[in-house]
């Protein structure tokens, strides 16, 4: 998939046959060393949350050692910069067989938001053979137990490649019906206006809902008890705006 | 040692029950992106928006389809592409549990279908978007015979139109040179 990085290593089969027995024989604590390859530090953090007392990985006996010849996981960190590869590959050396390797954060796992660099070799895969990626940026705390879990077999794996191929008579309807395009177009913009790119969506989806709905009862007081049940200041100023909007029928 | 004794069942257990019982979803989390192929128009607005290059689709002339896809183990989680999307195919929802043991279970992939140009005849662009295109007019007011007899502009490609529209002015101007009854 990735061009390989030069000394890259790959698993021979006896090593890819230890390691299977290490993971259904293991009936001890997992030791994780950590190797930062060029990462921005917000998987760091994440890693230690997730051994800190609300989330505490050490449940597991999974504990962070200081040296890779005590582990049995290396965990890599960071989109793998060109300075990086030696040391990668030295940890990898040091740690004894069978290891786990394990590429954590949407850098690790393909380089991420770096992937076209001239300065890197785009996540872990191109310089060690990896067993078990952990995407996300950076994977939250549980994310990461998760990741653990799956690495030592106590979790099944949940994601699966999928495909979808377009079928003989798919369409798509605009949505909203019962709303006036212009409106729409007016009432998104608002709320992106006020609640920024994300959370003005989600508002105005709602709102939406709501201004549409079958229900006799008049648009005010169902929008009254939306509120009412949210219970968000915010909210409420920035649903008034677009109260104002969609009676007016135009941008105020 | 009492008072601390109090404390501690004041306190409580911190630890979460993770992964023994699910992990309840916090508020504004962002998690996977749910794809749903069959409201996406392969607009390709995604994966403009997209700043890891995790989205991307690629036209494949010869087969006549759009191939879109998504690369979990690029994606930043940004929600860009949530945001940017017309039809609302895709969602990021609250499940953060992706690791995978091969790194092709990142991948997500669609495969759509081209219309050809009316002139030339290659594969350019999506049956569903123009469809969708249609049908926005029709909800913005306009008749439907009338937005249906665009049709034949929107399924002919930016080149070939650019020929037609040559083809025409030349003609027109040629008859006002001429002084002849247009």
């Amino acid at each position: 998939m990735t061009e390989l990085a030069p000394g890259a290593i790959r698993e021979s089969e006896e090593i890819a046959k230890l390691k299977q027995k290490l993971l259904r024989d293991i009936k001890r604590s997992a030791y994780v060393f950590r190797v930062d390859c060029g990462g921005c530090n917000g998987c760091e953090i994440e890693i230690f949350a997730a051994i800190s007392p609300v989330f505490d990985a050490e449940r597991f006996g999974i504990k962070l050692v200081a040296s890779p010849r005590h582990a049995d996981m290396l965990l890599y960190t960071g989109a793998m910069t060109r300075a990086m590869r030696l040391p990668a590959i030295r940890t990898y050396h040091a740690a004894p067989d069978p290891k786990i390797v394990i590429s954590y954060g949407a850098c690790g796992c393909s380089g991420g938001i770096f992937h076209d660099l001239y300065c890197v070799w785009g996540g872990t895969e191109p310089v060690v053979p990896v067993d078990i990626y952990i995407p996300g940026c950076p994977p939250t705390p549980a994310a990461t137990i998760y990741g653990f879990a799956l690495a030592l077999g106590l979790l099944e794996q949940k994601l699966k490649t999928r495909h979808h191929v377009q079928g003989p008579n798919e369409a798509v309807i605009p949505s909203h019906p019962r709303i006036p395009l212009r409106m729409r177009v007016d009432l998104e913009r608002e709320a992106r206006r006020m609640a920024g790119y994300r959370q003005g969506r989600i508002i105005v989806e709602r709102f939406m809902k709501v201004l549409e709905s079958e229900d006799p009862t008049p648009f005010a007081e169902r929008l009254e008890s939306y509120l009412a049940q949210e219970d968000d200041p915010r909210l409420t100023e920035i649903v008034e705006r677009l109260k104002d909007v969609a009676l007016q029928g135009r941008m105020p | 040692m009492l008072k601390l004794l109090q404390e501690l069942i004041k306190t409580g257990d911190a630890t979460t029950k993770y992964p023994f019982v699910p992990e309840p979803a916090k508020p504004g989390v962002r998690g996977k992106p749910e794809f749903a192929g069959s409201r996406c128009i392969a607009c390709a607005a995604c994966t403009i928006a997209c700043p890891a290059n995790a989205l991307t689709m690629e036209t494949d002339a010869k087969a006549g389809t759009r191939n879109w896809q998504l690369d979990l183990g690029r994606c930043i989680f940004c929600a860009r592409c949530e945001e940017v999307c017309p039809t609302g195919a895709i969602v990021l929802s609250d499940n953060f549990e992706l690791s995978v043991r091969k790194r092709e279970d990142l991948l997500m992939t669609a495969e759509f279908t081209l219309t050809n140009c009316r002139s030339c005849e290659t594969p350019f662009a999506p049956a569903k978007e123009v469809n969708y295109v249609i049908a926005l007019l029709i909800r913005a007011g306009m008749p439907w015979d009338e937005a249906e007899s665009r049709r034949a502009s929107f399924e002919t490609c930016p080149g070939c139109r650019r020929h037609a529209d040559v083809a025409r002015i030349s003609r027109t101007s040629l008859v006002r040179l001429a002084g002849l009854p247009s």
